[in-house]
């Protein structure tokens, strides 16, 4: 690793200070740590080093070195390689990195790395005892990110189906990321931890994301609002016991007695389910056939049991 | 491969030389603290630096780095005048962080500046861009950090996951924390004697007690699962495709896994839970073994069936 890290110093320098674009020829017979290597050794050294570069967070660009795009060099912007400095002052710094620590994200504090870029940790009080997990980290998920902000078109596969998708946004709800985007059928939402064979596209800023895009609109609706039955307005009635806990899941001002409320229904099945969830303590009260979907269901659930105990 | 030790390694060596430079000379042990660098790591991050530079490697090419007395001292290195952008991850990492924290109800103004910032150097539209929502009650999770930081016993009325009961009782909180996308608080439920997880969104109403608690040496690390005791209902249940997602929702026991339908063994402290889970799931699961559960679905369905007759 020592040989590594020294090497992958020198090529980093050699490309940040030569004026012009530089072959891989040229790599091999200047920087230190090239030389004396077999062709394929070469070759299969300065892949892993360029792959080393890229995950830090280096623009290494591959350009044409005359107009007939025979010969290609390689080139780091010393503009585009400096982090953009956001300014922060020393409070600011010192609540990312106390954030930054209490948040988990893959096994690992979400915000390490980044701290370290930003000048390093900050001494301060913690904010024991409190800490959340965002979940696995997924590998995609950075890449997906940088396609969002990048505003690269992606592919991949969903559930054995091929998706080319316009990334919009990345959202974290209910422990699970979820990619929202532009595909040929509309907006769609996909689970991250389920997305397989990601390829992210090679030109920057290839589609328009709508005016007033808002993720946290997207995720904000209840599951049976995001359905394709045409709307029915459901009256349902929640006894005094779970009133409260109904309200809260449907963001009412929570009663101190029963409640009678009329929600929009788009995907009937969900909604059932949720009111099922409330055990005998809820009762869907219109439209009767609103009512007949729920009593189909329990009538389900009672031949099912009925038929594995008799 | 690359190994995810150098680009550790490297990241934190282009970022050092920046601070250092910009300072001209830095304090050892600051600079121990704030990297997260032992002497030793320091010592021979310094002493890498000091053999690379610009091509022709010689004396005047090479960076220079060094140690003196308790300075770090940096030169000849004005190519790393900056430290290198963040990663997509990097990005994605710290921002979720901040929201999440801010989420919380616990962030300060401080926070919020430093996200707002953050996201506009990132990416212009950030703030629309990417959500981490991961609250229900903002207000109950500060009152309860709080309680935990002061040992103060905390009285709840709280609605049980699941059996969905609804019951009084006084906890000793010792952490709030967040995962699968819920924020919990656990501690030692005095109802039940022994340790238990809450979930803060439903919590319904809680009172901060002036009486004190002694928070135990080792409190186990915060997390949510289901641990079965021998006194748990345990049935067996097939689930279509279309009701997989209670492997996400409930802690189950996948049996075994197929095209067509997936066995799981679920373990509850009664049989109220898995009744109502098959209630809600309809044609979609089959309970395969599990007679005192198959009752209380018989006994909750005919119920229902009675309301809606």
């Amino acid at each position: 690793m020592q040989n590594v890290v020294e090497r992958v110093l020198n090529l980093l320098i050699y490309l940040l200070e030569s004026p012009n674009p530089v072959t891989s020829n040229d790599i091999r017979n200047t920087v230190h740590g090239y030389a004396d290597q077999s062709d394929e050794a070469f070759h299969r050294m300065f892949e892993r080093d360029k792959q080393v570069l890229r995950r830090l967070g280096v623009p290494l660009k591959l350009e044409a070195l005359d107009v007939w795009e025979i010969d290609e060099g390689y080139t780091v912007d010393p503009e585009e390689y400096a982090i953009p400095d956001p300014k922060l002052s020393q409070e600011e710094r010192l609540a990312l990195s106390v954030a930054g620590r209490l948040v988990r994200l893959g096994g690992t504090e979400a915000g390490a790395g980044a701290i370290i870029k930003l000048g390093g940790m900050e001494r301060g009080d913690g904010l024991e005892p409190l800490g959340a997990d965002l979940g696995e980290g997924v590998e995609v998920l950075g890449e997906l990110f940088g396609a969002v902000t990048e505003r690269r078109k992606v592919e991949f596969d969903y559930r054995g189906h091929v998706r080319p998708v316009e990334p919009y946004g990345i959202a974290h709800r209910r422990g699970h990321w979820y990619l929202v985007g532009n595909t040929p059928d509309g907006e769609r939402m996909y689970r991250v931890d389920r997305i397989r064979d990601l390829t992210v596209g090679e030109t920057r800023d290839a589609f328009t994301k709508p005016k007033g895009f808002d993720i946290r609109a997207v995720v904000d609706s209840q599951p049976w609002e995001a359905g394709t039955d045409p709307e029915i307005e459901t009256t349902v009635r929640f006894d005094a016991e779970v009133s409260w806990w109904a309200a809260r899941s449907l963001g009412l001002p929570e009663p101190t007695d029963e409640l009678t409320t009329t929600v929009a229904v788009a995907n009937r099945d969900a909604f059932v389910g949720w009111v099922l969830s409330f055990g005998a303590a809820a009762e869907v009260m219109a439209p009767q056939e609103m009512r007949d979907a729920v009593a189909a269901r329990v009538g389900e659930a009672l031949e099912q049991s009925g038929r594995s105990t008799s | 491969m690359t190994s995810a030790r150098t680009v550790t390694r490297l990241s934190r060596i282009l970022t050092l030389i920046p601070y250092v430079l910009d300072r001209q000379s830095a304090d050892v042990d600051e600079i121990m603290e704030r990297f997260g660098y032992t002497q030793e790591q320091l010592t021979r991050d310094l002493n890498t630096i000091f053999v690379c530079g610009l091509p022709g490697y010689g004396p005047g090419d090479l960076m220079e780095a060094y140690m003196d007395e308790d300075e770090v001292i940096i030169d000849a290195a004005d190519f790393f005048a900056k430290a290198p952008r963040l990663t997509p991850s990097e990005a994605l990492g710290l921002l979720a962080a901040g929201m999440t924290v801010i989420g919380s109800g616990e962030g300060s103004p401080a926070l919020e500046s430093a996200v707002s910032k953050l996201s506009k150097v990132v990416m212009p539209d950030a703030g629309t861009s990417l959500t981490v929502d991961v609250l229900d009650q903002t207000r109950n999770i500060g009152v309860l950090r709080d309680a935990a930081a002061d040992r103060s016993v905390v009285r709840i009325v709280y609605r049980s996951v699941g059996k969905e009961e609804t019951t009084e009782r006084e906890i000793e909180p010792w952490s709030v924390f967040a995962t699968l996308g819920r924020w919990y608080v656990l501690g030692h439920c005095r109802l039940v004697v022994g340790q238990r997880t809450f979930r803060v969104d439903r919590i319904k109403e809680l009172e901060v007690l002036d009486e004190t608690f002694v928070r135990p040496e080792a409190v186990p690390e915060p997390g949510v699962g289901y641990s079965p005791s021998k006194d748990d209902v345990t049935c067996l249940i097939d689930l279509d495709p279309a009701a997989r997602w209670v492997l996400e929702y409930y802690p189950v026991e996948v049996v075994r896994e197929s095209k067509g339908a997936t066995r799981i063994r679920f373990h509850s402290p009664d049989a109220e839970v898995p009744a109502r889970l098959l209630l809600r799931l309809g044609a979609d699961a089959r309970l395969v073994e599990g007679s005192e559960v198959a009752s209380r679905v018989d006994e909750i369905g005919r119920a229902l069936l009675s309301r809606y007759q």
